[in-house]
C-alpha cells in the first residue's frame, strides 16, 4: 500500500536543486503552474517540455521517478481524454475513427492528448519539489511563503504546523490500517482472498480502528510535544535557518524568463500551423 | 518436517529506492513438535522471519515451505486460508494486534473466520481467557482500555482460540510481570510437550527459555548464524558476543561449572532448580 505512496517522500542525491531554498521552490512551482495554464500551442507546449527536462536533469533524479508520481491520476486523465474527445465535433474536422453515428475528430483527438499532456507534466514537474525538498525544510518554506498573510491576521505558523502535523500522519494512518490488515490476514481474513462484498465489508471495518489509533497517536503526540515545552504562538528557536543566497534568485529567474517567454509568445502567436 | 526455509530473502518496499533489506539467505528447519527460541540483536530481522511462518510476508526471492504449503519468492502465492488456521502469529505490539471493539470480539474474530459457530467461538474465548489467567470480566472490555500486560495476553488468547498446530510468538513476555512470564512459558512448554504443538518463539531474554528450548535460531543482520540444539549453543557461545547478543547467565554458570568439574557431556542445566540440584548433587558426592 505504502510501497506505492510517492508523495512527501524525498529523494536525495545532493543535487543543486536539493539545495535550493523552499521558499524559492515553492514561488518557482507556482510560476510553473502558470506556464502551464498559459500554453496553448505544440511549439509552446514543446518548449515547457524541453524547460521541464532541462529542470529535472537537474534534480538527477531517475525520471521514472517522476513518471511514478504521476500514475496513480491515470484514471482522472484518461476521463479528460475521453471528454476532450466526445466533446469536440466539428462538421468539416477530419474523422479519425467513427462509431455508428458517433465520430471520433482529428481535432478532439489532438485537444485530449494536449490536455492530458499538459497535466501529466503539471503533476510530474511539481514532484520535483516534494522529491528534493526533506518534509521539514518544506515546511519552513510554507510558513515564509505565508508570511504576508500576516497582514490580514492569519498566523503561519499555526497553519504550518497543522499542515505539518497533517503530512507526518498519512504515512502513520496508512501504516496503522496495514497493520490491522495484517493482523486480520492472520487469523483468517485475508483482504486478498475475500470476495468482493466481504473485501468491502472489511475496508469498512477497518473505518472505526484506524481512526480511534489515529486519535491515540494525535493524543500521544500532544502529550509528547507539550512535555517538551512547546506552546503555540510562543516565540521559538529555529534549527535550521532559511538563508536567501544568489542561486535561489538565480532559480527563480529560470522561471521566470519561461514565463515572459510564455507570454510574449501567446501574445504574439505563433504561426498557423503550430496552434490548436 | 515442519517448517524449511531454502536461501529465503525478503525486502521491505522492494523495487524502490527504499528497499530494505531485511533478511538476506536464510537457511532454515525445523522439525514439529519442538519449542525453537529465537534470539538476535534488535534490526536483525526476527520479526520479519516470524511473519513469513504463516505467509503474512511472502519471500522476494527464496522458498519457504511451511507445512504443506509452499511459498516461492517471486511466484503467486497459493490459497493461505487454511494455514493461517494452522500456524498461529503472535505479533511483537499487542497493541497493534487487536482492532475489535470487545476483547470478546476479538477472542472470537480468529474462530469465526475459520468457521466455527459463534457459540464455539465464544466458548473457546473463555477457555482461552482462562489459559492465559485473565479475568472473565475482561471480555466485555474495550481491548484499548487494557493495561499494557493485559493486552499482551489478550493478544496471545486470541490466537490461543484458533488452536493452530505451529505457534509463532514475537516477544510474548516483553511487557509482562515475572509471574505472568513464568506461567506463559510453562504454558507454552505444555502446549509442546503434551498436545504435541510446535512453538517458536522470539525473545531477548534467552535465559527464562533456555530452560525449555531444544532448538536455538540466532539471525545476524537478516542471515542465520545459528541453528542447533541447546548443547551445541553452549558450546558456540563465545560467538555470539559478535551478533550483538550478551551471553545468557544460565549459560555462563554452566560452563564455568561444567569446565571445571569436567560435565561437559552431561545435559545442561539451565534453571536456577536444575542447577541447584547438580550442585546438591556434587556437594553430596564429594566429600567437601
Ligand atoms: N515496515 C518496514 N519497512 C521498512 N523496513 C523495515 C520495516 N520493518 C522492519 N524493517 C527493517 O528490517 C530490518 C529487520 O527488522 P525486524 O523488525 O525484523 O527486526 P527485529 O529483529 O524484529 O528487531 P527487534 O528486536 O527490535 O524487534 C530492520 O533493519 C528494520 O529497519
Ligand atoms: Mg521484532
Amino acid at each position: 500500500m505504502s510501497e506505492k505512496l510517492l508523495i512527501g517522500r524525498t529523494i536525495d542525491t545532493g543535487s543543486w536543486v536539493h539545495s535550493i531554498d523552499p521558499r524559492a521552490k515553492m514561488v518557482a512551482m507556482m510560476l510553473y503552474v502558470v506556464i502551464i495554464i498559459l500554453s496553448n500551442t505544440w511549439l509552446e507546449m514543446a518548449y515547457v517540455i524541453l524547460f521541464s527536462l532541462i529542470i529535472i536533469s537537474l534534480t538527477r533524479i531517475h525520471i521514472k521517478y517522476f513518471i511514478r508520481a504521476a500514475k496513480p491520476l491515470w484514471v482522472l486523465m484518461l476521463f479528460i481524454f475521453i471528454v476532450q474527445c466526445i466533446k469536440v465535433d466539428d462538421k468539416n474536422g477530419a474523422i479519425l475513427l467513427s462509431i455508428g453515428s458517433w465520430n471520433l475528430y482529428f481535432e478532439g483527438f489532438k485537444l485530449g492528448l494536449f490536455s492530458v499532456l499538459r497535466m501529466v507534466f503539471l503533476v510530474s514537474f511539481t514532484a520535483i519539489l516534494t522529491f528534493t525538498t526533506t518534509p521539514g525544510r518544506l515546511n519552513q518554506g510554507l510558513e515564509g511563503v505565508l508570511k504576508p498573510l500576516k497582514v490580514v491576521r492569519v498566523s503561519p505558523d499555526r497553519f504550518t504546523l497543522m499542515v505539518s502535523i497533517a503530512l507526518r500522519f498519512i504515512p502513520s494512518i496508512l501504516e496503522e490500517a496495514q497493520i490491522i490488515l495484517k493482523a486480520q490476514a492472520s487469523r483468517g481474513a485475508d483482504l486478498r482472498e475475500l470476495p468482493w462484498k466481504e473485501k468491502g465489508k472489511m475496508l469498512v471495518s477497518l473505518l472505526v480502528p484506524v481512526t480511534v489509533g489515529a486519535f491515540r497517536r494525535a493524543e500521544d503526540l500532544v502529550h509528547s510535544m507539550e512535555s517538551r515545552g512547546f506552546r503555540l504562538g510562543e516565540p521559538r528557536t529555529k534549527y535550521h535557518r532559511l538563508v536567501w543566497r544568489k542561486r535561489d534568485t538565480i532559480f527563480i529567474c529560470f522561471f521566470i524568463v519561461m514565463l515572459v517567454a510564455m507570454v510574449w509568445m501567446s501574445g504574439y502567436g505563433t504561426g498557423e500551423l503550430w496552434t490548436l | 518436517m515442519a517448517i524449511t526455509f531454502n536461501q529465503v530473502s525478503y525486502e521491505y518496499d522492494a523495487n524502490s529506492m527504499w528497499s530494505q533489506a531485511a533478511l538476506q539467505g536464510v537457511n532454515l528447519h525445523l522439525e514439529s513438535g519442538i519449542l525453537a527460541g529465537v534470539a538476535g540483536a534488535t534490526g536483525s530481522g526476527k520479526s520479519t522471519l516470524l511473519q513469513m511462518f504463516n505467509g503474512i510476508l511472502k519471500p522476494t526471492s527464496g522458498t519457504v515451505q511451511v507445512l504443506d504449503i509452499t511459498l516461492k519468492g517471486g511466484e503467486k502465492a497459493p490459497k493461505l486460508h487454511q494455514l493461517r488456521k494452522r500456524v498461529g502469529l503472535v505479533f511483537q505490539f499487542p497493541e497493534q494486534q487487536l482492532f475489535e471493539d470487545t476483547v470478546e470480539k476479538d477472542l472470537c474474530f480468529g474462530p469465526i473466520n475459520f468457521g466455527y459457530s459463534l457459540e464455539e467461538a465464544k466458548d473457546r474465548a473463555r477457555r482461552a481467557m482462562e489459559q492465559m489467567g485473565l479475568d472473565l470480566s475482561l471480555l466485555s472490555r474495550n481491548p484499548f482500555q487494557l493495561s499494557g500486560g493485559q493486552m499482551r495476553k489478550v493478544a496471545i488468547a486470541s490466537v490461543l482460540t484458533m488452536d493452530p498446530e505451529i505457534l509463532v510468538l514475537d516477544e510474548p513476555t516483553a511487557t509482562l510481570d515475572p509471574v505472568s512470564r513464568a506461567e506463559l512459558i510453562q504454558l507454552l512448554h505444555r502446549l509442546c510437550r503434551e498436545d504435541g504443538r510446535t512453538v517458536i518463539i522470539v525473545t531477548h531474554r534467552m535465559d527464562e527459555l533456555l530452560p525449555f528450548a531444544n532448538q536455538w535460531i540466532v539471525l545476524h543482520e537478516g542471515l542465520t548464524v545459528f541453528q542447533g540444539t541447546v548443547k551445541a549453543l553452549i558450546e558456540q557461545a563465545d560467538r555470539m558476543e559478535s551478533y550483538g547478543i550478551t551471553i545468557p547467565q544460565s549459560i555462563r554458570y554452566w560452563r564455568s561449572l561444567s569446565e571445571k568439574f569436567g560435565w561437559s557431556e552431561e545435559d545442561p542445566c539451565l534453571s536456577a532448580e536444575a542447577m541447584s540440584k547438580r550442585i546438591a548433587h556434587l556437594v553430596n558426592s564429594e566429600d567437601v
